[in-house]
């Protein structure tokens, strides 16, 4: 098991290498003069040679990329170019909002939207089946500024019970973390809902109904615990993504998270900040799979990891 | 025991004290953005400008109606040749960090901004002094290398407010984060998209200021900073974008700000191609768009039409009239220049949703004299580098701009000489209408050589004629600041340059 981990973890090298070469070759292919952005519209071309030399643009590009992968080997990331903060410390600053927000807002629409998929599974084509899928395509077809919007305009303005926006007391998550859920809720159903339905027409759960299984048993061990195995995986893409900022919630209720971090450098070519935040995205992806992969053991124990 | 007793009574007295007596007194302002520093020589955003204002001063400063005030001088005398100017400084006024504000203050934060070996972005405000002397403690004198008419706006900018000596040596570039001015308002902290600060509470002007803290945060989704105003966390925000200043309008508790900026909005045509080289082109696309049902339709009212080349809050703007919409007098200028069944051609500008709105009402308006435009949307990034990454006239990949520009020193200077003088083509700065004038040069030229407001007036009101007559643009319109604010919150405005502003007696019942 250890041995699985350690391969695991190493392997992950490669591929951060890959994805920083990549990520520092795309980021400079972009168009547009990062220089020029970053002095503004009414700099001279004093001004913008002053912020070239400044962000050692004016160095050969194979330069700037050697320097780059000494630099992060050493876990240095540099200096924003836009706030001259240290990229450590600004990406430090907007995890935590991000993780918090992510983990509160998987927490229920797992809970729920699995909830849901089981519910609609069991009671396939019945009332209580097409009452959740209706909420499921619900779910999914709200835009989440939207949605972010009404409940503002709701919560906030007309009843005053929680804050519009912003990232601090528990109150500052409820809207977020519910609007951030929703789709995710709703993804989940539906795809719970269709994993059950497939197992369900299984040739070992009509085998275990005909031995005479109890139905709870059929339902819970035969049916639901392989019907998770894609769930899982679902999860843990749904996470990853969501770790990576979500870019529309977190603009809608002003939190100070990755997402909105990574707009904001991509707009200001901010080129150190863009590298680290994809850089840690990949790493946080590969984690995850990582993650899913030890889930699956522990959901099946059949599954043997090597 | 006492003390216990007397903090026990104090509780039950405050919570006896009606609600309002103890409204927050921390002023939240709802920005659109980030900050991107607070080292005012390094800035080049409206937003970081702002706040750097509330904790920074300059020699002098622009009111909200574009004037010029003294602020940390008291008062100058200027050579007549416009190149030498002595700036007399208010005494007993000291820093933040408790150093004083004195004459070697002014040179030093002069000379730091000026010098390109600190990369500074400001660098340009002070490329035409020679140097910096210190006459005595409060009393220093800057001498040009050329005439320079419009110094004292030129220093009224944001760029040029005076930094402690003390912070930038102690912090060198981190004095981003580490601000120290002598301003109403002092730094407390900035993280992520939080802007804190606090009463200065040993600024110069006795009493003052009566707000005890101040927050900016950015509240990037235009909806959800009207909510924070709504709700009662924020009491100033900007921008209002201008199809939503209605639903506030009939607030009891809400005042909507609706004053026009010095943003002139206009298409910057390329004179060198073909057709726009021909000035009866660019005269019929003048007289093709109805400047009013633009306002209407984009800024659901809340502009002015442009009069002059420049807007009318700037220092020596003089109106010229109009090209009013006369769709037949346009057809009748495109068949005179060789185009009786129009042309067709591309107009290029930013992403941001009224630009968009702007660009496909102007191609609805010019389709109707036969001008078939394509729209063209750019990035900002990929805009700036196809704007300006230009050698000469003949690289030029832009044919029609969808542009503007807002004269930060509040001067004609500024306002005129980048855009519409022969030495300001890209990549130098933004003539991005390849427009080229000896009369408007020279104008421009004249304008600068005197600090004569007489002489000044002369030359610019040539330059606007000239400008108007040729017409290098299609002149649209001058933006309106639209922001709102609650009813207790009194002395914030927008300037008209963009800024938020707080008067030195602002305050927050």
């Amino acid at each position: 098991m250890l041995d699985y981990l350690i391969r695991r973890l190493g392997g992950t090298i490669p591929v951060l290498l890959a994805v920083s070469a990549f990520v520092f070759l795309f980021v400079h292919l972009l168009p547009g003069d990062p220089a020029r952005l970053v002095a503004g519209p009414d700099a001279s071309p004093q001004d913008i040679a002053a912020v070239r030399a400044d962000m050692g643009l004016d160095r050969p590009l194979i330069v700037q990329y050697l320097r780059y992968l000494g630099q992060t080997a050493q876990f240095q990331f540099g200096r924003s170019i836009k706030t001259h903060q240290t990229v450590a410390e600004l990406i430090g600053e907007r995890f935590m909002p991000t993780l918090l927000l992510t983990v509160s807002a998987m927490l229920w629409s797992v809970i729920v939207g699995v909830g849901i998929g089981v519910l609609s599974g069991v009671k396939r084509g019945r009332w209580q089946d097409q009452v959740s899928m209706v909420l499921a395509i619900s779910g999914i077809s709200f835009p989440s500024f939207w949605l972010g919007l009404l409940l503002i305009d709701l919560f906030s303005v007309r009843l005053g019970w929680l804050p519009t926006g912003g990232y601090g007391t528990w109150q500052s998550f409820v809207l977020p973390a519910f609007t951030l859920g929703t789709g995710v809720a709703a993804v989940m159903a539906r795809f719970t809902r269709s994993a059950f339905v497939e197992i369900a027409g299984e040739d070992y759960v009509r085998t275990a109904r005909a031995k005479g299984v109890p139905e709870r048993s059929v339902v819970w061990k035969h049916t639901l615990r392989n019907a998770l195995i894609p769930v899982i995986t679902l999860t843990g893409l749904q996470f990853g993504f969501l770790l990576g900022g979500a870019i529309v919630v977190e603009t809608v209720f002003a939190w100070p998270g990755l997402g909105r971090l990574l707009v904001d450098s991509v707009s200001y070519r901010d080129y150190p900040v863009i590298q680290a935040e994809i850089l840690l995205f990949s790493f946080e992806f590969v984690l995850i799979n990582l993650l899913v992969d030890l889930l699956y053991g522990v959901v099946n124990p059949e599954i043997r990891l090597r | 025991m006492r003390s216990k007793l007397s903090m026990l009574f104090a509780g039950v007295l405050l919570f006896a004290l009606p609600g309002a007596a103890f409204a927050a007194k921390d002023l939240v302002v709802g920005v659109p953005a980030n900050l991107t520093g607070l080292d005012p020589a390094d800035l080049n955003d409206n937003l970081s400008q702002s706040a750097a204002r509330l904790m920074f001063e300059g020699l002098y400063m622009l009111d909200e109606h574009m004037k010029l005030q003294p602020q940390l001088a008291e008062s100058y005398e200027a050579s007549e040749d416009a190149k030498e100017f002595t700036f007399h400084l208010r005494k007993g006024v000291t820093f933040q960090d408790g150093s004083p504000f004195d004459a070697a203050a002014v040179k030093f934060s002069f000379d730091r901004a000026g010098n390109p070996e600190n990369h500074l972005k400001r660098q340009s405000l002070f490329v035409m002094i020679a140097h910096t002397d210190v006459v005595d403690d409060y009393t220093v004198r800057v001498v040009l290398k050329y005439p320079f008419g419009a110094f004292v706006n030129d220093i009224a900018h944001p760029g040029a407010l005076i930094v402690s000596p003390k912070s930038v040596q102690q912090y060198g570039k981190e004095v981003t984060r580490h601000p120290s001015g002598t301003g109403p308002y002092e730094f407390v902290s900035w993280s992520a998209d939080t802007l804190k600060m606090k009463k200065n509470e040993h600024y110069w002007k006795a009493g003052l200021p009566k707000i005890e803290t101040i927050t900016y945060r950015s509240v990037p989704e235009n909806g959800a900073r009207i909510a924070m105003l709504q709700a009662g966390e924020a009491q100033f925000i900007y921008p209002v974008p201008p199809e939503l200043i209605a639903s506030l309008k009939n607030s009891s508790t809400i005042t909507v700000f609706d004053e026009p900026s010095i943003l002139g909005r206009y298409i910057a045509l390329n004179n060198m191609r073909k057709p726009f080289s021909d000035p009866r082109v660019r005269l019929a696309l003048n007289y093709a768009v109805d400047k009013q049902a633009f306002i209407k339709v984009v800024f659901n009212g809340h502009a002015d039409p442009m009069d002059s080349p420049m807007p009318p809050l700037l220092g020596f703007y003089q109106k010229q009239g109009s090209y009013p919409y006369d769709p037949a007098k346009a057809k009748a200028l495109l068949a005179e220049a060789g185009y009786p069944n129009g042309f067709e051609s591309t107009l290029t500008g930013a992403v941001d949703t009224l630009t968009q709105r702007g660009m496909q009402f102007i191609q609805q308006q010019l389709a109707i004299v036969g001008v078939k435009v394509n729209v063209e949307p750019l990035e900002a990034g990929v805009l700036t580098a196809k704007e300006f990454n230009v050698k000469s006239p003949e690289d030029a990949t832009i044919v029609m701009l969808y542009t503007g520009w807002s004269s930060s020193t509040g001067d004609a200077d500024w306002g005129m000489r980048p855009m519409l003088y022969t030495k300001s083509f890209p990549p130098v700065l933004a003539n991005l209408a390849w427009y080229s004038n000896p009369v408007t040069d020279a104008a421009i030229e004249e304008g600068l050589a005197t600090v004569d407001p007489s002489k000044r007036a002369t030359a610019y009101a040539k330059a606007q004629a000239q400008v108007w007559q040729d017409a290098p643009w299609i002149f649209l319109s001058v933006d309106h600041d639209l922001a709102a604010y609650s009813k207790n919150l009194h002395g914030a405005f927008m300037r008209p340059d963009q800024q938020f502003h707080l008067t030195a007696d602002a305050s927050l019942d």
